[in-house]
């Protein structure tokens, strides 16, 4: 069995991703998608001027590398942790729904990801509910708080 | 990798590029208007910027006319605000040449009803590097 | 995705534009005649004179179309390339709008421009200061949204956001609340205009005050008169725009110190100190020059005579080219998109936003006459 993990900030969609992998015995892989949304995001604005467009291109991926980089840093503590072995990848491309099912469809069993899902401009965009309709494999959305008990 | 995150930015490098594009691109359109107009068209038909009614056609074809001569004079509903109210009262125009050149035909007579853009006064041939 | 080369590089643009250029020739050619003769509701052209459709609400509405039905919410690959010359044909018809004026004109009509932004300009920044402290927000949002709601909408929000260092999740929700509300004011202020029977002079003045977003000051200006001329809407509407964008570095500049006082140094994004002349040559829009060029070239009377053939010949151009670049625009308006703005940024926007677009009516309606000063 594989699973993916889509990977956010969110810590408990790593736990859960993590422990469904230990209890199962199955490969852990977890994905991060670089949003390149932004320079169509802000396309239409005709008004910057000089390189007021490309300095802030450049913050927004400064900014991704740097979640990048905390999110697979955060991901293999929690992994090693429990002892489970946890491949990583970073992809870009198109909008990060597309990229998690173009992935997804290489033969994973389970893809888990956090919902809401934090990254990039998904805060606009609605990844979860694009990968409910498209996913190729079983979905398991983790809520960024625990479930309150009744 | 650090260029395929940021995405493609523009068709141009930054928008300084653009920038410049965009006035190199603006000049060669005055430039081919103007060039145009001066040269290359081969006749010049004048239309009223504006409805109104023909009240007197100075020239007749084949007259030479020179810039600055009366063509055409009409009267029109002149539109003003005036302490905020908008107020109409009829005026009379005069258009003048604003070249030289030929007149070839003249499409209209005294008490004529004008249309704004779509009636042809007169169809003239201008003398060449200037602009009609 | 690699990045191509020299004609291959020319060549992708080439589907996109040519989509951008068959719509605006297919509407303006068949759907504008046909909708003024159309009889809707009993009235011969209402679709026209009621809705005030015409070429420019229709080319952008046709792009929205495009992104939003056809296309499925993206700029597909083949069209992209194209759809982003849209800039550059908006930017050149800007250029062009410079032969509308003379020097004197300019200097007239800009200094009560000049008067009117200033004024409002600040008056919003403190506000959205003051009411984005009440309701909590960081500091380096108030910020963003202050240059936003202040001068030039999404410009200014991108302008500001790296040097105070706002999340860029945030400033995508303040991108998606500003364009929605640029949007909506694009669609209802010709009516409110029409409604107020208000001259042009006072439309331009009022949206060049009023509108977020400067992106969209021109083509509400075109929508209420879709004619280029002096005197227009969207001549007077113009000096505002200009105005605006030319005092983008300065608000800038002005924000990023407030953000970065000593007290909230950690939303400081470098070390460096920031001086005015780096932000105004990071910033500063080159192409104003160009539409100062054209000024000058009118006011020499290089351009022919007002009312002469050659003019216009080029103000049909200059009409083609917004054309084009209006539907590329509409192409970028996802309301997928602009549906999901939220949070506080939606809040402090819509208050600002809706307070300095209804300000701005009153004063206009009180003290700018309906007399066009040109």
């Amino acid at each position: 069995m594989k699973i993916l993990l889509a990977l956010d900030d969110s810590a408990r969609a790593m736990d859960e991703a993590v422990r469904l992998a230990s209890e199962r015995g199955a490969g852990l892989t977890a994905l991060f998608v670089l949003d390149t949304g932004w320079s169509v995001y802000i396309g239409s604005d005709f008004l910057l001027g000089s390189t007021a467009r490309s300095k802030f291109l450049e913050y927004t991926r400064d900014a991704e590398f740097a979640q990048e980089h905390a999110a697979l840093e955060l991901v293999r503590q929690r992994a090693q942790a429990a002892g489970v072995a946890c491949e990583v990848k970073t992809v870009t491309g198109g909008h990060i729904a597309d990229e998690i099912i173009k992935e997804a469809a290489q033969g994973y069993d389970l893809l888990v990801m956090s919902r809401p899902f934090r990254r990039g401009l998904e805060v606009v965009r609605d990844a979860p509910a694009a990968i409910l309709k498209a996913a190729p494999c079983d979905v398991l959305f983790v809520r960024d708080q625990p479930a309150p008990q009744a | 990798m650090s260029d395929k995150a940021k995405g493609k930015m523009t068709v141009f490098k930054t928008d300084r590029h653009e920038d410049a594009a965009a006035m190199v691109f603006v000049s060669l359109v005055v430039a081919f208007v103007l060039v145009y107009m001066a040269y290359v068209v081969p006749t010049v038909t004048i239309k009223p910027n504006q409805d109104g009614k023909l009240i007197a056609i100075k020239v007749q074809p084949d007259q030479e006319i020179k810039k600055g001569d009366l063509i055409y004079s009409f009267e029109y509903k002149d539109k003003k605000f005036v302490n905020g109210e908008l107020q109409e009262k009829l005026a009379i125009k005069d258009v003048l040449a604003s070249t030289n050149g030929k007149v070839l035909s003249v499409g209209v007579k005294e008490g004529d009803a004008l249309k704004k853009g779509k009636t042809n006064i007169i169809v003239m041939d201008h003398e060449k590097g200037t602009l009609p | 995705m690699e990045e191509k080369k020299g004609l291959a590089h020319i060549l992708a643009i080439v589907p996109g534009l040519a989509v951008m250029v068959g719509t605006l020739y297919l509407l303006r050619t068949f759907v504008e005649p046909w909708m003024k003769d159309a009889v809707v509701f009993g009235q011969k052209g209402w679709l026209v004179q009621v809705l005030s459709l015409n070429y420019i609400l229709l080319s952008i509405i046709a792009g929205i179309i495009y992104r939003n039905v056809f296309f499925g919410g993206k700029i597909p690959d083949w069209a992209e390339a194209g759809f982003r010359t849209t800039r550059l044909f908006i930017k050149s018809g800007v250029i062009m709008l410079g032969s509308l004026y003379t020097l004197q004109k300019l200097a007239k009509v800009g200094s009560i421009a000049i008067l009117l932004i200033s004024t409002f300009v600040f008056g919003t920044v403190f506000f959205v200061i003051w009411y984005g402290k009440r309701i909590g927000m960081e500091r380096s949002m108030i910020g963003v949204m202050g240059a936003s709601c202040g001068v030039c909408g999404v410009s200014a929000a991108v302008a500001t956001s790296p040097g105070v260092n706002a999340k860029p999740s945030e400033v995508a929700l303040a991108i998606a609340t500003i364009l929605g509300f640029g949007i909506m004011t694009m669609f209802v202020s010709p009516f409110i205009g029409k409604a107020l029977s208000m001259s042009d002079y006072q439309f331009g003045a009022w949206v060049g005050t009023g509108i977020l977003n400067s992106g969209q000051v021109l083509a509400t200006c075109l929508a209420f008169n879709p004619t280029f001329a002096p005197g227009t809407a969207v001549a007077y509407g113009e000096i505002w725009n200009v105005v605006r964008v030319i005092s983008i570095p300065f608000v800038v500049f002005i924000i990023t110190t407030w953000a970065c006082k000593a007290e909230a140094a950690e939303s400081c994004a470098t070390g460096e100190k920031m001086s005015l002349t780096k932000v105004f040559k990071d910033r500063f829009p080159i192409f104003v020059l160009g539409f100062f060029g054209m000024t000058a070239l009118s006011s020499l009377g290089w351009l022919g005579a007002e009312g002469s053939n050659t003019l216009h010949l080029m103000r049909d151009v200059m009409s083609w080219i917004f054309g084009i670049g209006l539907v590329g625009q509409g192409a970028y308006i996802d309301f997928r998109e602009l549906k999901r703005a939220g949070g506080k940024p939606l809040r402090v926007g819509l208050v600002a936003g809706t307070l300095k677009y209804v300000v701005a009516l009153i004063v206009i309606m009180l003290f700018v006459s309906k007399d066009a000063s040109f």
